[in-house]
């Protein structure tokens, strides 16, 4: 038989215990109150152009800090100056890869640029999303965007409904191969072809400029008298070619119908220029590309392609309830 | 530890006492858990129904202000004056008026632009450069229309983007209502108060309703004016509760939505707009985590004190049954001489008591026992030692057949007699112990007859000291003795054989000497010859170890015999037994 310990006075057994198990509950108890489990997941939100902010990212971005808010997420949004500078994209995504954040959502200045940058991204463990502009390879885990093959035929249906006959149109594009530009096209054309009454005389790229839609189309108005219709692809490209029409005093006669908002574009639909333009939801954007982030930080499944749909404003709806925070995002501006 | 001992009594009572802190424990922390946490929702509704009334307040203040511009607008006369319609004096007034909105609304930010409107298609504003925006038609203007149907009362619009003046597109809320003319017979015109609406925004963006509440404003006709979500909503990717807050007055409703709760906290305003508070039930109480973890801390604290408590409460209850224990398993290896000290608790005293009185008892049982065993023993042997070899007596009597035949009467006289005599000493019974000198006696007669047997072969000497013959032996203690010699020894050897048998005190014992000079015995033989044989047929010794048990059984195990032997030299037997005079005759007690 095994004699017990030697005799210590219990109230000093106890005492000991009791001081070892407070300090333990307390220090468990430290730990876990400061190592909150799920800490704040980092995003990195790489837009197109920040200087020269235009409206649409400006709403990106309050869509991205809306969400980050919400569900508690902490997002920095980075981008070229330029929407063309895609060097300084890749540049500042390798920095961000450095950052080691929990997600980058990436809205691509090229198509097949920022391929290479992209693979690191996603081999370095980082979720990659992609926003409005995709890439040309299979490492997002998502794409958020507008259906463009959809809005594209948005367009050629809101302009087949402006004509009851045949009719000679024109498309003004922006920069030639980007993918947006390219599905909107694609949904024009096809959209237009199916009514079978339309002379698409061609598709002109303004490189993203008023100046040189402006310059294009007061071309073609001379060239092609007969010409009843445009269709603008981008926001500088239909405001270039409604001044155009302007100028001409075809406003009205030479149908236009554009895509994205902007004061221009809003003038000219009061004025009556353009007929028609389709809207983009870039808060929406923002907001579920974050959302999506963080859903595949936390290892949900999210869906590959996830369409934020557009709006077609003419001028009777432009002033609905809805479609003024669209169209004129910025309260108190 | 002891204490993990499966089913002892000490883990019985420490998991006993550990259950019921454990129990206590969670039960105190659910509650004054639940408690606390409707103490803090309590408290967190209350503020967010206090941050709505502030910005019901804040808002109310705006809206006051815009009724109050308007009201200085629709007294001042020259604005009436402008827009009577058949006044075209008057038109002149247009600088005047936009002179006396401006003074009215100078250093008001808040304020965005005083307009009025009059049905004589006169316009004037606050901003001298004002131009409307031609393609925009003013009587399709929600706020003119309503103004229009309200006939000179107030209306507040929803927030919109006010489009109709040119190259502006601001966000405002406009206060509209119809100018009537002094005599209040005829309607002139509309007037237009927009506040900007940027400082409601800001007042709401600044509201800080934990981190997922937020604060929205309804109008009454179900329109949002503020939302911070509003793209969300209108995408149908978040979806408002509008209805119900229409449905409900001032107050708060609970709703459950995906398996959240939010709580909307309603406030309506005197001018049709309600505004919401919606908070995250799950964040109200915003250091739930914490609650939580600082009640399972206590948990745990609590639980491992109540275990220390308990194992050492078990252990003092547990520790007098152990000691209690430990003396039984002293019992059960036969120590009787102990005593269980008798402690408190009462209980086990008692029982320590009735333990010692019963170990008293089994010890008195046992040595009754021992002793009845050892009598029974003793009379076997006695039994056993009066015995005379049928043989022997056979070969004696065979052998005074054989001189009676040779006519050697005197021979068969001194056969016979000590044969007789032989015979006297065994059968007489009851008495354990002789004295020495019968002892010698019995032993002269045995050797005598022998002697006589195997004439050339015996021969025999007998020397025992003279002081010793009054002490007492046991009966025929030396005879198997001379047996063994004779059989084993003697009789086996070529020649005459001699024993000799003597007797002497030393070292306050007797000691008898057995020597022959026969074959003798090898090592093993004499290494095991006091042995008990396994069966009491094994002729050879058989005598010899009932001897040798005898002495130990009477005197004690200090005493007995003691071997010598040699292989062809002979063996000597010393025989040790305790010095006892006549006086123990008659107990028969060796100790």
């Amino acid at each position: 038989m095994k004699r017990m310990t030697p005799r210590i006075p219990l109230a000093v057994i106890i005492a000991v215990l009791a001081l070892a198990a407070s300090i333990a509950v307390y220090a468990v108890f430290q730990w876990a109150v400061n190592v909150k489990p799920d800490k704040q997941p980092q995003i990195i939100v790489s837009v197109k152009s920040t200087e020269q902010i235009v409206d649409f990212w400006k709403v990106l971005i309050d869509g991205v800090n809306d969400a980050a808010s919400e569900f508690d997420a902490k997002a920095k949004v980075i981008g070229p100056p330029q929407e063309s500078e895609i060097d300084v994209q890749i540049a500042q995504l390798e920095q961000a890869i450095i950052d080691k954040p929990d997600a980058i959502v990436l809205a691509a200045t090229d198509y097949n640029g920022l391929i290479p940058v992209a693979e690191r991204i996603v081999a370095a463990g980082i979720k990659l999303i992609t926003v409005d502009s995709s890439i040309n390879s299979d490492d997002a885990l998502s794409f958020i965007a507008t259906d463009n093959l959809a809005a594209g035929r948005k367009a050629g249906d809101e302009l087949s409904k402006l004509f009851d006959g045949d009719a000679k149109v024109a498309i003004m594009s922006y920069i030639q191969g980007t993918s947006t530009q390219l599905e909107r096209e694609q949904g024009v054309r096809q959209r237009l072809e199916e009514e079978g009454r339309f002379d698409v005389i061609g598709t002109y790229y303004s490189d993203g400029l008023v100046d040189k839609a402006y310059t294009i189309t007061k071309q073609l108005l001379t060239e092609h008298p007969d010409l009843k219709g445009i269709v603008g692809l981008n926001e500088p490209s239909t405001v270039g070619a409604g001044f155009a029409i302007k100028e001409f005093g075809l406003g009205g006669k030479v149908k236009l119908v554009g895509f994205d908002s902007s004061i221009d574009e809003v003038k000219q639909l009061e004025e009556g220029i353009i007929q028609a333009t389709i809207v983009q939801k870039p808060y929406n954007m923002g907001y579920l590309s974050v959302k999506a982030a963080i859903e595949a930080v936390n290892g949900k499944r999210i869906e590959k392609r996830i369409d934020t749909d557009s709006v077609v404003i003419t001028k009777s709806n432009m002033y609905t309830e809805q479609n003024q925070k669209l169209l004129f995002p910025f309260v108190g501006k | 530890m002891d204490i993990f001992k499966f089913k002892s009594i000490q883990t019985n009572i420490a998991a006993a006492i550990a259950c019921l802190i454990l129990l206590t424990a969670v039960l105190l922390g659910v509650m004054s858990y639940q408690l606390s946490a409707s103490s803090v929702r309590e408290t967190a509704q209350d503020y967010t129904a206090e941050l709505i009334r502030q910005v019901n307040a804040n808002i109310q203040t705006y809206i006051t202000s815009m009724e109050n511009i308007s009201q200085l607008a629709l007294n001042n006369e020259d604005v009436r004056a402008f827009v009577a319609a058949d006044s075209s004096a008057a038109e002149d007034k247009g600088s005047k008026v936009s002179d006396y909105f401006q003074s009215i609304i100078v250093s008001r930010k808040d304020i965005a632009s005083i307009n009025v409107f009059g049905y004589n298609g006169r316009f004037v504003s606050d901003r001298k450069d004002a131009e409307l925006n031609p393609n925009i038609s003013l009587k399709e203007q929600e706020w003119y229309v309503n103004a229009k149907k309200a006939a000179g009362r107030i209306v507040v619009s929803s927030s919109h983007v006010q489009p109709v003046f040119k190259d502006e597109y601001g966000w405002v809320v406009s206060l509209s209502r119809e100018l009537w003319s002094q005599d209040q017979r005829k309607a002139l015109g509309v007037l237009l108060v927009d506040l900007n609406f940027s400082v409601i925004n800001d007042t709401l963006n600044n509201i800080d309703l934990s981190k997922r509440g937020y604060v929205f404003i309804v109008d009454s006709a179900g329109n949002i004016v503020y939302h911070p979500q509003q793209q969300l909503v209108y995408s149908n990717l978040k979806t408002e509760r509008i209805d119900e807050v229409l449905k409900q007055g001032s107050g708060s409703f609970e709703l459950n939505e995906g398996g959240q709760r939010r709580i909307y906290t309603v406030q309506d305003t005197g001018f049709g707009w309600k505004i919401v508070g919606v908070s995250y039930t799950a964040e109200l109480i915003a250091n739930e985590r914490e609650m939580q973890l600082s009640f399972v801390a206590a948990g745990i604290f609590c639980l491992l004190v109540g275990l220390l408590l308990a194992y050492f409460i078990s252990r003092n209850v547990s520790k007098p049954i152990k000691q209690l224990q430990e003396h039984m398993k002293k019992v059960e290896k036969g120590t009787f001489n102990i005593r269980v000290p008798i402690e408190n608790p009462k209980e086990i005293a008692s029982l320590a008591r009735s333990f010692n009185l019963m170990v008293v008892r089994i010890e008195e049982l046992m040595n009754q026992v021992v002793q009845e065993q050892e009598f029974k023993r003793k009379s076997e042997l006695s039994a056993l030692q009066s015995q005379i070899n049928p043989h022997f007596l056979y070969n004696t009597l065979d052998s005074i057949i054989w001189m009676a035949e040779g006519k050697k009467s005197e021979e068969v006289v001194l056969m016979t007699s000590a044969l007789a005599k032989l015979f006297r000493a065994s059968i007489s019974r009851g008495q354990e112990l002789v004295s020495i000198r019968t002892e010698i006696e019995h032993v002269a007669n045995y050797l005598t007859i022998q002697k006589m047997r195997y004439t050339d072969k015996l021969d025999f000497h007998i020397d025992v000291e003279p002081g010793i013959m009054q002490y007492r032996t046991l009966k025929v203690l030396l005879q198997p003795l001379l047996e063994n010699a004779i059989y084993h020894g003697i009789k086996n050897k070529v020649g005459t054989g001699e024993i000799i048998v003597s007797g002497f005190e030393s070292e306050g014992s007797i000691w008898f000497r057995v020597s022959d000079n026969g074959v003798g015995m090898d090592g093993d033989t004499l290494r095991t010859i006091l042995e008990p044989r396994k069966s009491d047929h094994e002729s050879k010794g058989v005598g010899v170890v009932n001897v040798h048990e005898r002495i130990q059984l009477y005197f004690g195990k200090e005493y007995g015999l003691f071997y010598e032997s040699r292989p062809g030299e002979g063996t000597t037997v010393l025989v040790k037994i305790a010095v006892i005079d006549a006086s123990f005759e008659k107990g028969g007690q060796a100790q």
